[in-house]
């Protein structure tokens, strides 16, 4: 298979056909939380990219260059990668903070949230024990690029269902649902219908 | 059993925990950002429910602005003359007397009063309804009902009753003016928390054409002018509105008034609205709906 095309995979098969909203179910908290507004959920995309990228990254070469040459990694990687992805964060809002305060007011309130985020353990898990969730064809040992571009895939999979998301939750604000739906009830069924609709993707490409 | 694991783990983990820590300590230090400790004092002064009245994104942000001089110590409109006192002493200047403001919403027309002309059926927000041919109510000034106000009130202060009229509970209202900035019909005015007399009517029709649009409308027929001591209510536009720099609260208005639009407000203790608005005693002989109950 040439090269190209098989980043080109992993990067889809993690956004569509394997997203991790829809088809995982994981993260739904943020998924429901900041999804009122287009604003917000554009603020908790970027952060949540910039996050899980970096923490995928980091938690790697934890895996592969601390807990697998000790052989304690099936069993320590889940509290490993918390405490990495949870030093990272606090460690980038520091530098954020003060290189850059527009970014820091911009992310600021998100990166805190980010850091027990399921989805980030979740993407870094996956990278590193492939097919952990969901199986995709392709999963094997990943490589640090491979990782890196699942986990891209991951998070822009993440951003475009909740960016998405929220557009259609700010239009449902005003369409006219019956007063016992209105708000978190009719999310709720239109994240359903949604759910149904990236089932089609299944299978796409052979994944 | 393997019990090297054991030790392996502990080694890693309090190892990767060694290290995370020696560069957070090294971090903290090295990207130190220096923080005026009065924007903790100000943040710490003022109400934190972040009701955006000031302008400025939250409380967190006019106590920066405060700090920095980008705005006054007066900023925050709904704390009102103790936050402002509080905040004025924190930054060491000096405050003058604040008058403390509620919302007053000038229509007490509901459904039973100005006729339904036709059913809204759109978007539920006075703004769209005043867009979308001005909603459903006969009177084309007076109050939607649909909310709007209700809506945007960070501390819940405004309800409505079975009629559609808002109604401001005026212990609970700070006085933000938010409601005021979203009534597409310009009907909520923020006034003194002291007067105690209010033209309940902003209906621009005179006389009879008033009267067919609403039963409780002002007609512009200027008796208040005549009676009021202090020269403080006028008719323009053909409704009364009063100068509450000048009015002294004496009432005579509301006792003159034919249509009962000027009402008196007496603060009831107990009284889940904090008051009601009544009409004065020798004007009894007219059934005063939506007004005392």
């Amino acid at each position: 298979m040439h090269e190209a095309w098989r980043y080109f995979l992993l990067f889809f098969g993690a956004a569509i056909v394997a997203n991790i909203l829809l088809i995982r179910f994981i993260a739904l908290c943020p998924f429901f939380g900041v999804s009122n507004s287009l604003e917000t959920s554009l603020g908790m995309s970027i952060s949540v990219i910039f996050v899980m990228v970096m923490a995928t990254s980091v938690s790697w070469l934890a895996w592969n260059y601390a807990l697998e040459p000790l052989g304690v990694g099936q069993f320590l990687y889940i509290p490993t990668f918390i405490l990495v992805i949870a030093s990272l964060v606090q460690f980038v809002e520091m530098v954020i903070k003060k290189t850059s305060p527009p970014l820091y007011r911009a992310m600021g309130i998100y990166l805190p949230l980010i850091t027990t985020n399921c989805a980030v353990l979740a993407a870094a898990t996956e990278s590193v024990k492939p097919g952990f969730f969901t199986k995709l064809s392709i999963a094997y040992n990943y490589g640090f690029l491979e990782s890196v571009v699942y986990t891209l895939g991951v998070a822009v999979g993440f951003s475009l269902v909740l960016i998405i998301f929220a557009a259609m939750r700010e239009r449902l604000d005003l369409a006219p649902v019956p007063k016992f739906f209105r708000g978190v009830p009719i999310a709720f069924i239109a994240a359903a219908l949604f759910s149904l609709a990236f089932m089609g993707f299944a299978g796409m490409f052979g994944l | 059993m393997d019990w090297s694991l054991i030790w392996k783990a502990a080694i890693a983990l309090s190892g990767f925990g060694a290290l995370l820590g020696a560069i957070l300590a090294v971090a903290s230090k090295r990207f130190h950002v220096e923080v005026d400790p009065r924007v903790a004092e100000v943040l710490e002064a003022l109400p934190g429910s972040n009701c955006g009245a000031c302008g400025l994104p939250g409380c967190e942000a006019a106590a920066e602005a405060v700090v920095k001089g980008d705005a006054p110590v007066t900023v925050c409109k709904a704390g009102g003359p103790d936050v402002a006192a509080e905040v004025g002493r924190i930054m060491g200047v000096e405050v003058g007397s604040l008058v403390p403001l509620v919302a007053h919403i000038h229509c007490r027309g509901g459904k039973s009063l100005s006729p339904i002309r036709a059913i809204y059926q759109g978007v539920n927000s006075c703004r769209a309804a005043e867009i979308a041919s001005g909603g459903g109510k006969a009177c084309p000034f007076g109050c939607l009902g649909l909310e709007d106000c209700a809506n945007v009130c960070p501390v819940n202060a405004i309800t409505f009753d079975e009629e559609h009229i808002r109604h401001v509970n005026v212990r609970k209202c700070t006085g933000c003016g938010l409601c005021a900035d979203v009534c597409p019909r310009d009907l909520i005015q923020m006034v003194p928390a002291s007067a105690t007399v209010f033209v309940r009517c902003k209906c621009q029709y005179t006389g009879k054409k008033a009267l067919s649009v609403c039963k409780v409308a002002c007609i512009g027929c200027k008796k208040c002018e005549k009676v009021c001591p202090a020269d403080a209510i006028h008719v323009s536009n053909g409704f009364a509105s009063i100068d509450y720099e000048k009015c002294t609260n004496c009432g005579e208005c509301a006792a003159a008034c034919p249509t009962d639009s000027i009402q008196l407000w007496e603060a009831r203790e107990g009284h889940p609205e904090g008051g009601v608005f009544v009409v004065p005693e020798k004007k009894r002989k007219r059934d005063d709906r939506g007004s005392d109950q």
